[in-house]
């Protein structure tokens, strides 16, 4: 063959190649090299506000950056409500290359993403973290499955009673209010209802539009805090039928058809979770079964609304269980887990042992309405005087709190109690077995007769 | 001989060139297959290929998340005969079917009325009136659903302009509101169809009907309705099609509630794909959509083809 001009630049070429790759391993590598962590976090749902999201985000990628100047921090941010977030974060595991290596998630669908393998064990890791021996038992375990640990939590939500404390005084009904039982809570909204007509007594969740936060918000905490508080077996099977659901319907039954609790377009709207917010704010709402980010959202520092008389008019108290014994409440909270596939694992945790600093965690509880997963915490002036006396009060509330199923079934299950309750709304005169028997047909079509189980 | 000069043509080669070049018979040139396989790689990529893997996943175990999300496989007629039994698939179908035969009836009505009112309006008025219901055809659905969300609802529009603050006609009678509201959406795309085909009938035969003495409604029947039947026939199937996929408009009022009172196909489809995880079952519900849907693009076909004949 001639050595022509263009051979000649190959074999140049291929010569410069061949010293590139034998000297690489020789050479150090370029100083300012950096990798990249990704991370996927809600950036609507989670906190209070967006922007208050953006800011925790930023301080911790801050923080990070600090300690760890050769690691970028990439951010996916997942907009939208819970299931856009769950679906979106769904989608991305699917594929190695979009799969975060951090991300935060909530407490519910921990078990369906570890059991797909798309979460890494975090137990190697967590034997040197000086904070996760801080959390209660209740709240390390929401993480663990088949013994091992895949996420930790960095905020917990739990449930209590809110109250307007001068309507219940117009009300003739003693402040500061205990109810020790369920029908002490029928007599409250009964006696409202008497005095103030032109106002809702209770706001008590319903129907299938605020899905899975509208019951955990909802009736859950009555089937927890009952004599048969089981919603899945440890075999895997959703309960359709035991005493504890059917005395939680009952009471739904009760209010509803007494007409104690609000209208349908209200509970039947995709914001009924945080509609009571406004409606305690303009006088038009009584009591509810409220989250412990209420509260917060009350500051002028959080603004969704701004309420200045909050703490002044509203009170808080314990949900009271069935048998009048003590208190009950759902729980459930927001995760940071690593992804199977993170290249760099140990610097996926560093990111976590970041977000999870002292100030972090409060910042976040406080942003975000969250209980703070370190028990010492909660009692921290920087926790309790963000948004006196709503904070600590949740706090005491969660070693109490039973936590929210993780499987997959469980999303039929929600659809089906999300339709019973409805019924209650729609038809005051639904009876408990009818709703019941919606219920109960509705989740064992779904999931078929080996998935369902009935409790005595 | 005059025989033998008709054998000779007969026998004639070059006269078997003409059955090869015969006019009256639809000719198929082999070297158009080159000029159509750009469009054939598009359908075949776009269309085929999603379809057919589409098709197939209904047919196995795949899941958005759980053991199955990563470790999914065929599973033959499993998730038919699930849906053979399930009930809320055949409740689903009868909602999809009100739905959709409720829309195109009040799309063709209103559409037909708008038309035909607007025909002898004064021109200002055409134009306005055809304006904004043109604007309400072209409005996202998204946007659409919440108009709709926030004027059916308690303290609405329509709550507030008849007295009674409270009432929830969303929430009362959902299905037929996003009824409503769809044909609301669907209307101006069937008033300007109907309105250029009303334009076309030639005066001379409604002339003709008058000099008759034939009334309004013979007139309408006899005369009107037949010359627009080939259009109204369009419009049935477009709109059909459209109402038959339609997703946005209904999630983003009810979300397939309340309950599972407006949850037709494709809402169920992506509940079960999305809410439940069932990808796969989710897969084959839409595959139902596409069969529904196939039946009335391949009756769209065969009548705008004999229209064109």
């Amino acid at each position: 063959m001639k050595n022509t001009g263009l051979s000649k630049l190959i074999t140049a070429g291929a010569a410069m190649a061949l010293i590139g790759v034998a000297t690489a391993g020789i050479l150090p590598a370029n100083a300012s090299t950096k990798t990249t962590l990704t991370v996927a976090y809600p950036s609507v749902y989670a906190f209070d506000t967006g922007p208050l999201a953006a800011k925790w985000w930023s301080q911790v990628k801050a923080d990070f950056t600090k300690i760890y100047p050769n690691v970028k921090v990439q951010y996916i941010a997942l907009p939208g409500s819970y299931q856009d977030v769950v679906n979106k974060l769904s989608l991305l595991y699917r594929s190695s290359s979009t799969a975060p290596d951090v991300a935060e998630m909530p407490s519910a669908q921990i078990g369906l993403w570890s059991s797909s393998g798309y979460l890494l064990p975090m137990n190697k890791y967590l034997k040197t973290s000086s904070w996760f021996k801080d959390f209660p038992k209740v709240i390390q375990s929401e993480g663990k499955f088949n013994g091992n640990i895949y996420a930790v939590n960095d905020g917990e939500n739990d449930s209590e009673l809110m109250y307007n404390k001068t309507m219940f005084k117009k009300a003739g009904i003693p402040v500061p209010w205990k109810p020790t039982t369920w029908q002490d809570i029928i007599s409250a909204a009964q006696k409202i209802k008497k005095a103030l007509p032109n106002v809702t007594p209770l706001w008590l969740n319903a129907g299938t539009g605020s899905g899975a936060n509208g019951l955990l918000q909802g009736i859950n905490n009555f089937i927890v805090g009952s004599s048969t508080p089981t919603i899945e077996t440890k075999s895997g099977k959703m309960v359709v039928d035991s005493p504890g659901i059917k005395a939680a319907l009952g009471f739904y039954q009760k209010v509803y058809a007494d007409g104690l609790g609000a209208s349908e377009s209200a509970l039947f709207s995709p914001n009924a979770v945080t509609d009571p917010l406004t409606l305690f704010k303009t006088g038009k709402l009584a009591m509810a079964v409220g989250s412990n980010y209420y509260g917060g959202n009350w500051t002028k520092f959080i603004n969704a609304p701004y309420w200045p008389q909050a703490v002044a008019t509203m009170g808080v108290t314990g949900l009271p269980n069935e048998a009048g014994t003590g208190i009950a409440s759902t729980l459930a909270g927001w995760d940071l887990a690593i992804g199977s596939h993170a290249p760099d694992a140990q610097m996926a945790y560093n990111f976590i042992n970041v977000a999870q600093a002292p100030k972090n965690l409060i910042d976040a509880a406080n942003w975000a309405g969250w209980v703070p997963p370190v028990e010492s915490d909660w009692t921290l002036p920087a926790y309790t005087n963000f948004a006196p006396p709503y904070n600590a009060d949740f706090a005491k509330v969660l070693p109490s709190a039973t936590e929210t199923p993780t499987s997959a079934n469980y999303s039929a299950w929600v659809q089906g109690m999300g339709e019973a309750t409805g019924l209650f709304v729609q038809n005051p005169k639904t009876t408990v077995s009818q709703a019941l028997s919606t219920f109960e047909n509705y989740v064992t079509q779904q999931l078929g007769n080996s998935a369902v189980t009935k409790l005595k | 001989m005059a025989s033998s000069s008709v054998h000779d043509a007969i026998i004639d080669p070059s006269a078997v060139d003409l059955w090869k070049t015969r006019k009256d018979r639809a000719r198929f040139q082999w070297s158009s297959l080159a000029m159509l396989s750009p469009a054939f790689a598009l359908l075949i990529i776009l269309f085929l290929i999603p379809v057919g893997y589409a098709v197939y996943l209904g047919f196995t175990n795949l899941t958005l998340v759980g053991p199955t999300a990563v470790h999914w496989f065929y599973t033959g007629t499993q998730n038919l005969q699930r849906l053979g039994s399930d009930t809320e698939f055949r409740s689903s179908l009868e909602l999809t079917a009100f739905f959709v035969i409720g829309s195109i009836v009040g799309v063709l009505i209103v559409g037909y009325g708008l038309a035909s009112l607007l025909l002898r309006a004064t021109p200002w008025v055409r134009v306005l009136v055809g304006g904004v219901v043109v604007i309400a055809w072209m409005m996202p659905a998204i946007t659409a659903g919440m108009t709709w969300y926030a004027s059916t609802t308690a303290q609405g529009t329509f709550a507030t302009l008849i007295g009674l603050s409270n009432s929830d006609f969303l929430g009362s009678y959902p299905l037929l509101i996003v009824t409503i509201a769809n044909i609301w959406s669907q209307t101006g795309f069937a008033m300007l169809v109907i309105g250029a085909a009303l334009r076309n009938i030639p005066s001379e035969i409604l002339e003709a009907a008058d000099v008759e003495n034939a009334s309004k409604f013979q007139r309408f029947r006899l005369v009107v309705l037949p010359m627009l039947r080939p259009t109204m026939t369009a419009v049935v199937l477009l709109v059909a099609l459209l109402s038959l996929a339609n997703f946005s408009l209904i999630y983003v009022m009810t979300q397939g509630g309340p309950g599972n009172a407006t949850n037709i196909l494709p809402l169920y489809s992506y509940q079960q794909a999305f809410e439940f995880n069932n990808l796969a079952y989710g897969a084959l519900i839409g595959n139902v959509m596409v069969i529904i849907a196939a039946v009335f693009g391949v009756l769209y076909v065969r009548v705008a083809t004999k229209r064109s004949k």
